[in-house]
């Protein structure tokens, strides 16, 4: 009974993992397709759809990591993806003012090149049992470009974002009511920036941490 | 005898050892390690025994109060091996208390009496000040008072320090709630309930803190230090149905003030409040259990809730 689960199991991750990838593989070549046909302020509307589709099925994952289907710790995922669906949803989709500036480009090609090898990563180890050791090396090496890339970016179109959203009621809920409770979209979005600063050392070091333990293990074998 | 002192890595912290008397006890060996190494002052110093390869579980921490020859191997009583390890710049747990509640004593007036939701984009000039509000900042600032009062004259700690790095954790924690709180209560556009509920829910946030303070008297006077590490069975009072009464009373009190302020904030802070001390009291019923297995003489731990009747 546990072996046929852990084949659904191979399977379903296997499945999951190249379809995410098919979906990053398309925003990365329609980016650099519309940058070399139109230039950086027509990438955000080339690549909307897959880039929606592929970042918000990373929701599934922290579910696979409280279910225990995978091994990466909540506390390390969480943030990552919180703050990717913050900057596609709250900030991108909902203030297309900040669509047409440049830090989308780095940003969307930052995230594509991170994940496609990301996702390549886990789908060959789940559906072949292994992983060609220059996929590992750039799996636990690009991110030392790429992190600090994407969250300049990411920490960029929020800032460029929050003059339109202090000027629009979007996602406010305001007080006097019965609960004696309010939201500000404003000051929550500066809360996002604020975690940033002692989130992002996080997740760096973390990541060389991971780097270090998978590298050795390389020269290990 | 000769005191070998390894870190956890196998290095040796003082060279050559420490060499002390047959009689000597652990505090001493801390002092002696205090002596030659400068900056680890006994409350930093973790020592324990070795872990033999094989066997699991927690090492052996050695005790101040007992003698270094106690934890010798038999036949062996003039060496021993201790590791150690560095806990780290510890303050007073009094310290770190005071800190944590002063932040919540000193914010939540502020927002009362100072004009500072003009900064917040309200208008503050032409506000009524509700007789809720009035009342709430008295009992907020009655029970971080008590707190700190407890604190210095009822507190008997297990731990005479922490860690440093717990002083930023917990002040994080108590400050920006006490300001997420205060900032709702206090807020010009404040929305009041009925005048009966108010005064039930600070009528029986009162009650539980009283109660509240009763357990905190019962748990000093059960701290003898003579047996079983200085652990007793608590009893008395609501003891006699909870291993953690203090943290039951310290619930329903801040239950109380919600159900007299009604914010939503007020109630995030209780649910989150809840999920730490629950945490905690699970830790302390399964050691009193565990202790108090009803061998050897010991008497047998009786049912009891863990903290939250009648839900846990």
């Amino acid at each position: 009974m546990a072996s046929f689960f852990s084949t659904v199991k191979r399977i379903y991750l296997a499945i999951y993992n190249w379809a995410v990838f098919t979906g990053w593989i398309q925003v990365l070549i329609f980016a650099i397709k519309a940058l070399n046909e139109s230039g950086p302020a027509a990438v955000y509307d080339a690549v909307e759809k897959p880039l929606q589709l592929a970042q918000t099925a990373a929701i599934l994952e922290i579910i696979h990591g409280l279910i225990g289907l995978v091994r990466s710790p909540v506390s390390a995922t969480l943030p990552q993806i919180g703050s990717r669906l913050f900057v596609t949803w709250g900030i991108l989709h909902s203030f297309p003012e900040t669509r047409t500036h440049i830090l989308v480009s780095s940003l969307v090609i930052s995230w594509s090149l991170t994940e496609i090898i990301r996702y390549s990563f886990f789908g060959m180890k789940e559906a072949l049992g292994f992983t060609p050791s220059w996929l590992l090396w750039l799996r636990y090496s690009t991110f030392l470009l790429l992190y600090p890339t994407g969250i300049t970016s990411e920490v960029g179109l929020i800032y460029i974002a929050l003059p339109y959203i202090k000027a629009s009621e979007k996602f406010c809920f305001r007080m006097p009511n019965k609960w004696n409770f309010s939201f500000d979209y404003y000051f929550a979005s500066l809360a996002v920036l604020g975690i940033y600063v002692p989130g992002s050392p996080h997740m760096y070091t973390y990541m060389l941490g991971q780097r270090k333990k998978a590298l050795s293990k390389l020269k290990a074998a | 005898m000769i005191v070998t002192l390894v870190s956890r890595s196998g290095r040796e912290v003082v060279r050559g050892g420490i060499e002390l008397s047959d009689s000597a006890t652990v505090k001493d060996l801390q002092e002696a390690i205090h002596a030659k190494t400068k900056k680890y002052y006994p409350s930093r110093q973790r020592l324990t025994l070795p872990t033999k390869a094989g066997v699991s579980g927690k090492p052996v921490v050695l005790s101040p109060k007992s003698k270094v020859s106690d934890y010798c191997e038999k036949g062996n009583s003039d060496n021993l091996t201790v590791v150690f390890k560095d806990l780290g710049p510890q303050v007073l747990y009094s310290t770190l208390f005071f800190f944590e509640y002063l932040g919540p004593l000193v914010i939540y007036p502020l927002f009362y009496y100072l004009p500072l939701y003009k900064y917040f984009g309200y208008d503050d000039t032409n506000r009524t000040i509700h007789p809720v509000q009035t009342y709430a900042m008295y009992y907020w600032c009655l029970h971080y008072s008590k707190r700190i009062l407890e604190t210095f004259f009822i507190h008997r700690f297990s731990h005479a320090t922490s860690p440093l790095s717990n002083v930023f954790r917990n002040c994080l924690y108590y400050w920006t709630f006490g300001a997420y709180i205060a900032y709702y209560v206090n807020h010009p556009l404040y929305t009041p309930v009925s005048e009966t509920q108010w005064k039930i829910g600070f009528a029986f946030g009162l009650l539980c803190q009283v109660s509240n303070l009763y357990c905190h008297i019962i748990l000093r006077n059960l701290r003898s230090p003579s047996v079983n590490g200085g652990y007793q069975i608590p009893k008395g009072f609501l003891f006699n149905i909870v291993t953690c009464a203090n943290y039951t009373t310290e619930i329903y009190q801040w239950l109380g003030f919600n159900i007299a302020t009604q914010t939503v904030a007020g109630y995030v802070f209780l649910v989150v409040a809840t999920a730490i001390m629950t945490n905690w009291a699970m830790g302390k019923h399964r050691r009193l259990r565990k202790l108090f297995d009803g061998k050897d003489g010991r008497p047998k731990y009786p049912r009891r809730w863990v903290i939250l009747p009648p839900f846990f």
